[in-house]
């Protein structure tokens, strides 16, 4: 008796369950002009809706200073699945006559990134982002490898932080 | 519809004409090919509504717009699509046993065609008006899954196989339950022929009148029935994610077209047996009670308020019937769509087990039930 | 002649001729397939015949089940795309001279039989009610003592098959 009272109890749950279901589609369905989701792309392209956490191009961030957040650590390109990430950097010399390494070009290979943001989320200084830029496709392949820092740009000096007496 | 133009009358009309001027096989052979062209060509026209409905239902179902390219709201998009699928090659794999390659989609299109012969679309308007006529249409589409094993087996392809060993073996095992649930309709009804199981609802559709075991076993037809037409969530046959595309993986162009058409002629055929058994077929909505209002919204249901209008009018009752059937044809289809779009794949083992676990013993269980109803005289 | 003596012949001739290539082909699944069409032209010739119940159910027992069944076998134990071997001479000998005998053995019987017209019996119209009263009829000439006997038949096998089906999950659980 107890086997067809679970059986049968199985039953009218896997109705229900699936109404559940069933109504749901049904709401999406008489409801288009609420529900559907789907850009109208190259009809709407002047003016297009693109949610901000849309993963892009990679690009380093800059200030106005023309100044970046990379320290040359490498931790995006050991991150990155596909290699497209070549960081080189150069050994100077600083006021005080230490030797810096600091960063000489970010290298990006657009062509092999598939915008997993695993970089960006390896990044311990927050350095590198990704625009929502989509329109990526262009005609000659050697473009798409990309030197992301700008032509004289330098590391931020990080505000000096005073060694504090632990308390 | 009394007192009205019959559709009996114009086609008795259409023979006194050719006989008047033909021989009496003359006119046999072309009332034979006239008739059944006018039933295949009736259900074309519906599958290209069917695809694309479904097109549309399952772009809104998913959020997305569907077609909405090719004219207004896309509505060419199929005539696209079918000039494509004919401008393709139709190409056959080396190793493949090339004879039963390409007799396999002709042979299941010809299975799915015979199944429209004894379903009744009007009032006398039947192809083959016989008295097994439901029975006829389970014996064909038992027949469907010869095609696809035949496409399985001669593409030479373990994923064609594979898929068409699973199609043998769903079909066969959900073939008992849909045959069932007709069956207790059949035990209501007392006839095997359509155009009588249609009649016997003119004051009332089963669905109603036969209280919820009918409900149900509509419910379990429905369920079978898409299953037996391979559609998701029954499509284990072609599981795209598993099989790439299951027994047509080797098919091209007009070829793989035609089980494409396939697939949308049995959605036909089911919905026009699931209306007939369950919908009351061409049969206007009847309100099995007693009172004023319900006699009144019969009345108009059955459009009684035409009998004294000029003569002329009343051939526009003509369409009437055929209004009711193809509405509901199309209620059913959207059903079956509608399950479609929203119900994930089953696993093999648990398709089985739905079909011996569940449906198979309540639809024995319904049956019984059903029959008790009949000799205790208590459905309406 | 008329033209269901034309339609008799051709489907006649179809039944015997994808009769011989179900045992002549050497692709199996040809022979099945070969056998399919065969027992479906038997159907048409009950449809011809006007007994259209025997017919559907010709097509739902042998097209639709047993056929499924012997493709499902084939499907099972057979590769794709290969031929049988050649079968021995000595076996096609004995099996041609068992057929040939076999035939002669049917025609000789039916040649003895005299048909004679039914004179004083009102026929019964072959459709399913008249055949369902006769099934269940337990007055003289009526079939139910046969249909329990098939049931129980039934019966038997399918319990069998589930007991088989259900013996080796237990020695697996063991
Ligand atoms: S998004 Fe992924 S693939 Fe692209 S650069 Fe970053 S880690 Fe590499
Ligand atoms: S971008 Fe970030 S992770 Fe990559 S090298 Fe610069 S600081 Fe390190």
């Amino acid at each position: 008796m107890k086997a067809l009272y679970n059986y049968l109890k199985e039953v009218a749950f896997a109705f229900v369950s699936l109404a559940n279901g069933l109504l749901l589609t049904l709401k999406y369905f008489v409801t288009p002009w609420k529900s559907i989701i789907t850009e109208n792309y190259p009809d709407n392209r002047n003016n297009p809706s693109v949610a901000d956490e849309f993963a892009g191009e990679v690009i380093l961030i800059h200030d106005e200073n023309n100044e970046h957040k990379c320290t040359a650590c490498t931790l995006c390109q050991l991150a990155c699945p596909n290699n497209s990430i070549q960081i080189i950097s150069k050994q100077v010399e600083t006021e005080d006559g230490k030797k810096k390494k600091v960063l000489d070009k970010w290298v990006y290979h657009l062509e092999m990134c598939t915008f997993c943001k695993q970089c960006i989320d390896a990044c311990p200084q927050d350095a590198i982002k990704m625009t929502n830029s989509y329109e990526l496709s262009c005609f000659d392949r050697s473009t798409l490898t990309k030197i992301l820092n700008q032509p004289g740009s330098k590391l931020k000096e990080k505000p000096k932080v005073t060694a504090k007496v632990q308390e | 519809m009394i007192s009205m133009i019959q559709f009996s009358d114009v086609l008795a009309w259409i023979h006194q004409l050719l006989s008047s001027c033909m021989a009496p096989w003359l006119v046999f052979i072309i009332e034979l090919v006239v008739a059944s062209v006018a039933a295949v060509v009736a259900l074309l026209v519906c599958v290209i509504i069917m695809v694309y409905m479904e097109r549309k239902v399952a772009g809104h179902m998913q959020l997305r717009h569907g077609p909405n390219r090719v004219g207004w709201h896309g509505v060419c998009q199929l005539f696209a699509d079918i000039i494509k699928l004919l401008l393709k090659e139709c190409f056959t794999p080396t190793r493949a046993d090339k004879l039963l390659f390409v007799v396999a989609p002709v042979l299941s299109l010809c299975v799915s065609l015979l199944a429209l012969a004894p379903i009744s679309w009007g009032p006398g308007l039947v192809l083959w008006n016989t008295n097994i006529g439901v029975l006829f249409v389970t014996a064909i589409s038992s027949m469907g899954v010869i095609g696809i094993l035949m496409a399985g087996w001669s593409s030479n392809n373990k994923y064609a196989l594979m898929g068409a060993m699973r199609s043998g073996a769903q079909i066969v095992s959900y073939e008992l339950s849909a045959g069932l649930s007709i069956v207790a309709i059949v035990a209501l009804a007392g006839t095997l022929n359509t155009g009588g199981i249609i009649e016997s609802q003119a004051n009332g559709w089963w669905i109603l009148k036969g209280h919820l075991p009918a409900f149900f076993a509509f419910i379990i037809y429905i369920i079978a029935s898409t299953a037996e037409c391979n559609r998701a969530p029954f499509d284990l046959a072609e599981a795209e994610s598993e099989l790439t595309a299951g027994y047509h993986t080797e098919y091209s162009g007009m070829q793989f077209g035609i089980f494409y058409l396939n697939e949308y002629i049995n959605m036909g055929v089911v919905s026009m047996v699931a209306s007939t058994l369950f919908l009351g077929g061409w049969q206007p909505f009847y309100l099995p009670f007693d009172f004023a209002w319900a006699h009144t919204f019969n009345d108009i249901m059955a459009l009684k308020f035409m009998e004294t209008w000029p003569a002329w009018i009343s051939w526009v009752s003509l369409a009437w019937p055929l209004v009711w059937f193809f509405g509901k044809l199309f209620l059913i289809i959207f059903f079956m769509m509608w399950f479609r779009w929203t119900f994930p794949r089953l696993r093999i083992d648990q398709l089985l087990k739905l079909e011996w676990k569940y449906l198979l013993p309540l639809s024995i269980v319904n049956l019984v039930i059903i029959a008790l109803l009949v000799v205790l005289g208590l459905h309406f | 002649m008329s033209a269901s003596t034309i339609i008799f012949y051709i489907l006649a001739t179809l039944v015997v001729v994808f009769g011989a290539l179900t045992v002549f082909s050497r692709k199996i699944f040809r022979a099945a397939i070969s056998l399919l069409l065969s027992l479906t032209f038997v159907a048409g010739l009950y449809f011809l015949w006007d007994v259209d119940f025997i017919g559907a159910l010709q097509i739902i027992i042998y097209v639709g089940g047993i056929i499924v069944l012997i493709i499902f076998s084939i499907f099972l134990t057979h590769h794709s795309g290969q031929k049988l071997p050649k079968a021995k001479v000595s076996k096609k000998l004995l099996s041609g001279t068992l057929a040939v005998a076999g035939l002669g053995f049917t025609t000789w019987v039916v040649s003895q039989f005299v048909f004679k017209p039914a004179v004083g019996v009102t026929p019964v119209e072959p459709n399913v009610h008249n055949i369902g009263l006769q099934m269940l009829n337990y007055s003289e000439y009526g079939y139910v003592f046969p249909f329990e006997v098939i049931n129980i038949l039934l019966l038997a096998a399918l319990v069998g098959a589930i007991v088989i089906a259900i013996k080796k999950s237990q020695e697996t659980e063991k």
